[in-house]
């Protein structure tokens, strides 16, 4: 891997829902942020970033390494680009437990404990989604990501059912958790003080062009 | 209230209107006769009555009309009020059955032909059996019979108890609905051999008669024919009657096989029938239905998760071909089923190499309810799936999951509900599976006679009426208890996909 290489590079369109982005973060930085009007297309570069957007046509590059390139049929699937993503309605597996919601990647039960810990939802371990607020769904989501392992974070308005004081705690947490490991981290959100709490840059995404915007803290 | 049950059913039949929707061939009037006699007749007559009927009308008889169907169907029908004019019946019985019933009267009932029971193989079979003895030496060989309610198939158990072969025979019965039924099997090589009337054996080309029953061995085959006690003009009645029963008429049955009958009708009793057993009728069709549910489970998962969930060119193709059976008419499924698995096809003899055969076979009833049950398991399964969110799979292969362990962990578990349901509904359609089986895999006690099959046995009976309710009870009450697990399972899928309270 090329660490000198932009962190993302993305040129893709979607013909069907007419839109078209062209997106390169140049920079190693553990903590970016994009913010733009919604219609923008946060949500929807996520989740080619995932791998998950099979209609998207262009290039999506990692670091160097090639995820997607429509013209030369290259195409890494979803489940070999490690990527942590916790998109914006969580999506918690319903029939299985926050414990086996945590380590549905394959984490060990310290791991799982551990990260409950941290994240304060040890005391639910055996409840299903369905009896869990938003806020706790929301820590769950983070908390199974972070478990995978991944190359990077991928985040859609992680924090929005949290409440300020929690907010506070629960961004600072996953941020010093992805800066120990070295994760990069992308984060959407219309939210000026997520991305002021947790990120070191902030993009505009608007008309498919991400610009830098300022340098943070 | 039996003979309201029986009412009913009969409603359900389009055969109610017999004389109307009946297989009619009515004889074309060159003078426009306002009222043509009707005339319900045994099957077995129908090559031969209408001959006779022109020559009645030539004769200056007037006009006749037909409705032709197995006996054991068409005395009911003459107790519930078909307007008919005449009935020939096949046999003594059900003669008798509706003199008990005050339809016809005793002394008006002659015998208008009689014919002569013959063992029947394919025209293609070499060395056929010459005589009893080597058929009883021939353990391989299946036999086709008319079922044991119908006269043709009781006189044929009787000819075969006679000559001490019925217990090593019996395994190797087939029962088919009526002798023309038989004759068809053994004409398509689907049985090796059947028991039919002389007169069936000479209409039938692709059939080679074998040999003849010692006419001892069985009670006499006649015909048995009279006026029916509310016909509107009993007089052209009996006049068409006399005729048959004339030299005329003999001459012309005699020119297509058929024996002068004894003159008188004798009011005897014959062996009575055996009913079939409702407890081996309930097991088998749980037997069935639970085999067809379990052989069609990967089948329908595959098939409903591709429709749930793929897009592929032909996609429209494969849904109408597995929904289809719901739309054809069950017989029909079951015709091309045979034509299709039959012995005389590729994929039957490749069948019957490894030892598998499917017609009249405890696998040709599972097959029949598993084709005609599989486009309810296909939907329900196909819904299953489609009501899984797709997000839940995409989240799960962003975690390291390839599609086929997320199939095992994700849309299985949380489908499962529904394809629970969906093997449910399979089953209780199962469960009534009548038209597919009966073609298929014929009316087989203890192998293919299911709850339906058994019902419909029972009511070409006249002593089986009381036996039908043991039957009835129980398919309804399995059939509904069905459709309730399948509520609660489809309540249960959908409380399994809430993830969060009031979604």
């Amino acid at each position: 891997m090329d660490g000198n290489a932009n962190l993302l590079e993305a040129s893709v369109r979607l013909p069907l829902d007419a839109v078209e982005l062209d997106v390169s973060i140049d920079t190693v930085s553990t903590a970016v942020a994009i913010v733009g009007p919604s219609g923008a297309g946060k949500s929807t570069l996520l989740r080619i970033l995932a791998g998950v957007e099979r209609r998207a046509q262009g290039t999506v590059r990692f670091r160097g390494e090639t995820w997607q390139d429509s013209e030369k049929g290259v195409w890494m699937p979803p489940w070999k680009r490690g990527v942590g993503w916790v998109p914006q309605d969580e999506l918690l597996f319903p029939h299985l437990s926050v414990s086996e919601n945590l380590g549905y990647a394959g984490a060990s039960d310290a791991a799982i404990d551990e990260m409950a810990r941290l994240l304060s939802v040890d005391h639910l371990s055996s409840r299903r989604p369905r009896y869990l607020s938003g806020g706790e769904r929301q820590r769950v989501a983070l908390g199974r990501a972070l478990l995978a392992s991944p190359r990077i974070l991928l985040l859609d308005e992680p924090f929005s059912a949290l409440d300020r004081v929690l907010r506070r705690e629960v961004v600072e947490k996953v941020s010093s958790l992805a800066r120990d490991r070295s994760i990069p981290l992308v984060l959407v959100s219309h939210d000026e003080t997520d991305a002021e709490l947790m990120a070191d840059e902030r993009w505009i995404l608007n008309g498919g062009v991400l610009t830098k915007e300022a340098a943070g803290r | 209230m039996i003979n309201a049950l029986g009412l009913f059913l009969l409603l359900l039949t389009p055969r109610v209107a017999g004389p109307v929707n009946g297989p009619l061939h009515p004889v074309r009037a060159e003078v426009q006769d306002p009222e043509p006699l009707l005339v319900l007749a045994a099957s077995s007559l129908q090559d031969v009555l209408p001959t006779v009927a022109n020559a009645w009308r030539e004769a200056g008889g007037g006009n006749v009309r037909f409705s032709f169907d197995a006996t054991s169907r068409l005395a009911p029908q003459i107790l519930r009020g078909a307007p008919a004019d005449v009935f020939i019946s096949a046999d003594h019985e059900w003669m008798n059955w509706l003199r008990e019933q005050d339809v016809v009267v005793a002394s008006e009932i002659v015998n208008v032909a009689a014919n002569r029971l013959v063992f029947v193989v394919p025209a293609s079979a070499d060395a056929p059996p010459r005589d009893l003895r080597a058929l009883g030496a021939r353990p391989t060989m299946r036999i086709a019979m008319a079922g044991e309610n119908v006269p043709a198939g009781r006189y044929g158990t009787a000819a075969l108890q006679a000559a001490g072969l019925w217990d090593v025979l019996e395994g190797r019965v087939v029962r088919g609905g009526s002798v023309r039924g038989t004759l068809e099997w053994v004409a398509r090589g689907e049985v090796d051999g059947g028991v039919v009337y002389e007169t069936d054996a000479l209409a039938e080309p692709r059939v080679r008669l074998a040999f003849a029953f010692d006419e001892n061995t069985y009670p006499p085959v006649v015909y048995p024919g009279a006026v029916i006690g509310r016909s509107e003009r009993p007089a052209a009645a009996r006049a068409f009657l006399d005729f048959m029963a004339g030299a005329e008429g003999a001459a012309l049955f005699g020119a297509a096989g058929f024996q002068v009958g004894p003159p008188d009708f004798s009011v005897s009793n014959v062996t009575t029938a055996t009913l079939p057993n409702p407890v081996s009728a309930v097991r088998l069709s749980f037997l069935v239905a639970l085999a067809a549910v379990a052989l069609g489970l990967v089948p329908a998962i595959g098939a409903g998760w591709l429709l749930a969930r793929r897009d592929f060119p032909g996609r429209g193709l494969l849904s109408t071909v597995l929904l289809a059976p719901l739309v054809i008419p069950p017989v029909v499924t079951g015709f091309l089923l045979l034509s299709i698995l039959g012995a005389q096809s590729p994929i039957g003899r490749a069948l019957a190499a490894v030892g598998l055969s499917v017609p009249f076979t405890l696998l040709g009833a599972t097959l029949a309810a598993l084709v005609v049950g599989f486009p309810l398991y296909v939907v329900a399964v196909r819904g299953a799936f489609e009501v899984v969110d797709p997000h839940l799979e995409e989240l799960s292969w962003t975690l390291g999951i390839p599609p086929r362990q997320t199939f095992l962990r994700v849309s299985l578990p949380l489908a499962l509900p529904g394809i629970a349901a969906g093997a449910l509904l399979a089953f209780a359609r199962a469960l009534g599976e009548f038209g597919a089986t009966v073609v298929l895999a014929g009316n087989v006690e203890g192998q293919t006679r299911t709850i339906a099959l058994a019902v419909y046995a029972l009511l070409e009976s006249p002593s089986g009426r009381g036996a039908i309710w043991v039957l009835v009870g129980a398919s309804v009450v399995l059939s509904l208890a069905a459709l309730m697990g399948f509520e609660a399972l489809t309540r249960r899928q959908r409380r399994l996909l809430e993830d969060r309270r009031g979604r």
